[in-house]
């Protein structure tokens, strides 16, 4: 065998190892469907593919930075497993989850972006003891909030209202223009629920201060801060269901294009 | 085409590179997945050369147990530091096997106190999609329908599914599990952030997933698993305690080859 070859076949067995060290990025961007991270890959400059597992990354350059979009896939399980390998991957400063929600508070209408002050998972609950035949109800459901280990005292900590959105990259976004409607700073919450009760709705929003709910973001911030990363979600409403206005998927353009302006706007980190 | 003889080597040796990354991952720890430190302090007992690692706010125990090696992660017993812990774990470690263990409580009325359900396949039931109901009109949530999970998949696609496998070498070995008390049953353990306690739900999730059981983890643990192409099996206690969770994972274990 010519040296060249073995070379080649050394780097094929090394390939593994070397593709789990990729040169770390300053952003990681995330998005759970493709119209959620259309507008950003198309923004990247020289843009490179990679896959890990099923989940698709693209890197390259926006305002400067070196950025990972990631398409996280939809929901806690797709998300921390891929924000989870997006993060060994790429080791980023900064993690901004963005794309479309369902508004919890009537002021909120469609292209409107909420720029996550606070990120929660509202998903967890203990019901009260019913017997049969005295049927379920929600409104009544205990909520469970997310609990993580805080590794420098090994105990499990709970965090009742969630995460706090980075404080510098908050005032960043609220300073970025969405070409397609308002921005407000508010709170996102996520569950792997499309709730279209408006009781229920209403529910979330007096218990939780929820002014949108999707599937990611929560998620997100749980993960951000067991490792100690800023982080920073953006939502447009893609739905109001106080207005009748169900799913626009085409909404995510909105988030899209106002994340590109926002990572413009970003100082060096 | 004819290939040069250095050509041939190179195939050939690429081949084997090929066979030998299959045998490491065929050869790799079993991973097991529990709770609670009660569920696996029994198995940390018997751990040879054990050492621990963390990242982040998971904590890894490795070791072998009977000449087995063996890799031991805590969930905290809900989906999202389950998925956390199971994710980091598959790629620090590379597992032949993932087997998620600990309590559960029944949905299926025919399981008694002391039953242990192994996994034909798991069902996570979180997802929810309710109809529009106006203002004031109340929740009527056994009127929800089952939204699937979207597993991501290569080429920017999305699979809808309802029910993650479970490996079926795995379940045969399972089912040769004897209890002082109990029984085997092989059926579908399902998980939620939720402790359910209205019967009238607990029937509706029960129809609605065929769910035997439900606990805080496992079947989110077997998504992850398949999304990152690992073979998982699902051993839960109903009404038990910790430590017959533990004596059964370790029977599961003895089991193994």
């Amino acid at each position: 065998m010519t040296r060249h070859a073995y070379c080649l076949a050394v780097l094929f067995l090394l390939l593994p190892v070397l593709l789990r060290a990729a040169e770390p990025v300053e952003v990681l961007v995330q998005g759970a469907e493709r119209l959620e991270v259309g507008e950003i890959v198309a923004a990247l400059e020289q843009p490179q593919k990679l896959m890990i597992g099923p989940f698709s990354f693209w890197t390259g350059r926006i305002g400067g930075h070196r950025i990972a979009v990631q398409l996280t896939g939809q929901a806690l399980l797709n998300c921390t497993t891929s924000t989870i390998l997006g993060i060994e991957e790429f080791s980023p400063k900064l993690i901004i989850n963005q794309g479309t929600s369902g508004a919890q508070a009537p002021y909120l209408t469609v292209h409107d972006i909420i720029i996550g002050r606070r990120a929660l998972d509202y998903s967890g609950f203990v019901t009260p003891v019913r017997a049969a035949g005295q049927g379920s109800a929600p409104l009544s459901w205990t909520p469970v909030p997310q609990r993580l280990r805080d590794p420098a005292t090994g105990k499990l900590v709970t965090y009742p209202d969630g995460f706090a959105g980075d404080p510098a990259a908050l005032a960043i976004a609220l300073r970025t223009r969405n070409s397609m409607g308002r921005v407000f700073a508010g709170v996102i919450g996520s569950a792997n629920e499309v709730n279209l009760e408006l009781d229920r709705v209403r529910w979330s929003h007096q218990v939780f201060g929820m002014d949108v709910e999707e599937m990611e973001s929560g998620v997100v911030a749980v993960v951000a801060h067991a490792y100690g990363i800023r982080y920073i979600a953006f939502r447009v409403v893609s739905d109001a269901p106080y207005e009748g206005v169900q799913f626009i998927p085409q909404a995510a353009r909105a988030t899209g294009l106002f994340t590109v302006r926002f990572l413009e706007n970003l100082p060096p980190l | 085409m004819v290939l040069s003889p250095p050509k041939v080597r190179l195939v050939l040796f690429l081949l084997l590179a090929v066979l030998v990354a299959r045998a490491e991952s065929a050869s790799g720890p079993i991973l097991f997945a529990a709770a609670t430190d009660a569920e696996l302090r029994p198995l940390i007992a018997k751990l040879d050369g054990p050492v621990t690692e963390s990242r982040a706010a998971w904590q890894f125990w490795l070791g072998s147990i009977d000449g087995k090696k063996v890799v031991l992660i805590r969930t905290e017993g809900d989906p999202l530091n389950a998925v956390a812990a199971t994710t980091l774990a598959i790629r620090r470690y590379h597992p032949q096997l993932v087997v998620t263990y600990g309590l559960a409580r029944a949905h299926d009325p025919a399981l008694l106190p002391g039953d242990v359900v192994v996994s034909e396949k798991f069902a996570a039931f979180d997802g929810m999609e309710s109809d529009v109901i106006p203002l004031d009109g109340g929740s009527a949530p056994l009127t929800w329908s089952r939204l699937q999970h979207k597993l991501a998949t290569a080429g920017e696609k999305e699979t809808p599914t309802d029910f993650f496998p479970a490996d079926a070498q795995a379940l045969g070995r399972a089912k040769t599990i004897t209890l002082a008390h109990g029984r085997i049953i092989a059926g579908v353990p399902g998980s939620a952030n939720q402790v359910n306690r209205e019967a009238d739900r607990v029937a509706w999730i029960h129809e609605k997933w065929g769910t035997s059981c439900e606990d805080g983890e496992s079947a989110h643990i077997a998504g992850c698993a398949q999304l990152l192409g690992v073979p998982v099996i699902g051993l839960r206690v109903i009404d038990g305690t910790e430590s017959t969770a533990a004596t059964v994972a370790l029977q599961f274990l003895e089991a193994a080859k």
